[in-house]
């Protein structure tokens, strides 16, 4: 009775080797996985800071708008300026924004509080929406704002800050992209050199395998299930490092009027994690050597 | 003799390594399925290297090796693995997991063949119970003697009831009571069918069990040639 109860217990935690189940669990795994979570840590704050600053210029609207604005007095100018800003190369609309539109806008913008919004759009000035093309022509603000000087219009210089500013976030994502990709190499790199380590500690382990005649896929099975175990457990590891950072900046982000969604990055990560741990897994198991095993 | 008893063939077999030096030259052998083969002959005269062209470790550079109706020569990856399914090794330094129980090390070329653990375990005891170590399925290679370790790799070769068993010096290391031990049960082991072409040096062990000899000197037959 004790033998069989022995048996079980064994049996329930056996290690054979091969096939679907994973090599032990060491203490070069466990380095592994705390240097590439510190990685996708520090790719995910950097993808985090750069979701806070769109939200900051609130480019998450498709279109890029700029507004032209002329005084009343100078209303007589407004057909020939909007002629000749669509006439710019970049812009793609232009169009005079109606007074019933205005009026509108402004109840929205007094939010309700009583205030009489029709007597305060008497006042605004005539509006010319321009939209600009995409991608955006380099000049395009610049001859906007000279075009609507030159015939006594002004323009929304905040408009115009904020959209270099979103050339600047759009410069910042590309650099964001390489830096990923550099960081994903290095990352597949270091899940593959500690899969070699334990390859090299198994090597007599796969040499008999293939002595016994075992699958190409049998041997390398465990190894490539580490690999993507390896980047995904890091992958959660560097999610769960986020959520300090989050809650360290929860003010400053109050402040500057914008929401950071740490949920938004456990998927990305889980995959991203998950890819480069696989790729270094293939990259490792890529050539096994064994003697007596070529052909 | 009839070629549907013979379990490896040997004609004109040739293997010459790459650096230029010839290993085997001119081997001609019919092994009969089901006998005992010792395979004698100083160190560096072939032995090994013929057991390696055998399991399809290397493949020959001239002449005709066939295994259980598997050519060597011209045989897919595929066929060489499915040929190792068919074959028991065991090695002089027995090649035991040291990391791994007796249960493990013994399992593993059905676990190699895809038998599920449920299926091991009676597998495995009964073996363990043919080499007389059945109380020691839950032990570390590192706890046994040497003559239990080899008895393990005796156990582990047979697990799979392979139609034939390659041993390369299995008594090499051992005393001559552990190695006439070990030696009775790769008789018993013949004695149930299973054909047996064992390397050795020790050749007052063939007195006590007996069996066909056949003895290679500088890579060539020099006794035994039986074509």
């Amino acid at each position: 009775m004790k033998t069989w109860r022995k048996d079980r217990e064994v049996q329930a935690n056996m290690r054979l080797p091969g096939g679907w189940q994973l090599p032990p669990f060491g203490i070069h795994q466990v380095l592994a996985l705390v240097i590439v979570a510190v990685a996708l840590w520090s790719v995910g704050l950097v993808w985090l800071a750069l979701q806070g600053g769109q939200q900051w210029v609130g480019s998450w609207q498709q279109e890029v708008k700029v507004h032209v604005y002329v005084d009343k007095e100078n209303r007589s100018m407004v057909g020939g300026l909007q002629k000749r800003l669509s006439k710019l190369e970049g812009v793609q609309a232009v169009r005079v924004v109606e007074q019933q539109e205005a009026l509108l806008w402004m109840q929205k913008w007094l939010g309700g509080s009583g205030l009489d919004a029709k007597g305060f759009t008497q006042h605004l000035p005539d509006s010319i929406e321009v939209t600009l093309a995409t991608p955006r022509h380099e000049l395009v603000l610049q001859h906007i704002k000279e075009v609507a000087e030159k015939q006594g219009g002004s323009v929304n210089d905040d408009e115009l800050s904020l959209a270099q500013a979103w050339d600047v976030l759009a410069t910042i994502q590309n650099l964001a992209w390489f830096a990923t990709l550099i960081m994903a190499m290095a990352m597949a790199l270091i899940v593959s050199n500690t899969l070699r380590m334990i390859l090299l500690a198994r090597a007599e382990e796969v040499h008999l395998m293939r002595l016994m005649g075992a699958k190409e896929w049998f041997v390398r099975l465990p190894f490539i299930l580490e690999g993507l175990l390896l980047g995904a457990g890091a992958a959660l590891l560097a999610w769960l490092l986020q959520w300090p950072m989050l809650w360290f900046t929860s003010s400053w982000q109050l402040s500057l009027g914008i929401d950071l969604s740490g949920w938004a990055m456990l998927l990305p990560l889980l995959l991203s994690g998950a890819l480069v741990g696989g790729l270094g897994a293939l990259i490792a198991t890529a050539h096994i050597v064994s003697p007596d095993n070529e052909t | 003799m009839n070629e549907s008893e013979t379990i490896i063939h040997m004609k004109n077999l040739m293997l010459r390594y790459p650096t230029g030096k010839v290993a085997l030259s001119g081997l001609n052998m019919d092994i009969p399925q089901g006998s005992f083969v010792y395979l004698i002959g100083e160190s560096g005269a072939g032995k090994s290297t013929l057991l390696r062209m055998i399991y399809g470790g290397l493949r020959p550079t001239s002449g005709q090796l066939k295994v259980q109706e598997q050519m060597i020569r011209g045989a897919s990856d595929g066929q060489i693995r499915a040929l190792r399914q068919r074959i028991g090794i065991i090695f002089q330094g027995n090649r035991l997991l040291f990391s791994r129980t007796v249960f493990e090390n013994v399992a593993m070329p059905l676990r190699v063949q895809g038998w599920d653990a449920q299926r091991l375990l009676p597998r495995v005891k009964k073996v363990l119970s043919f080499v007389g170590l059945e109380d020691r399925l839950w032990s570390y290679p590192e706890t046994l003697s040497g003559g239990e370790q080899q008895r393990i790799a005796i156990a582990r070769a047979m697990i799979s009831n392979p139609p034939l068993i390659l041993a390369d010096e299995p008594t090499g290391n051992l005393d001559d009571d552990t190695a006439r031990h070990v030696l009775d049960l790769l008789t018993s082991l013949n004695k149930l069918g299973t054909t047996v072409l064992m390397a050795t040096h020790d050749l007052h062990l063939l007195t006590s069990h007996p069996g066909h000899v056949v003895q290679l000197r500088q890579g060539a037959l020099v006794m035994g040639q039986t074509s």
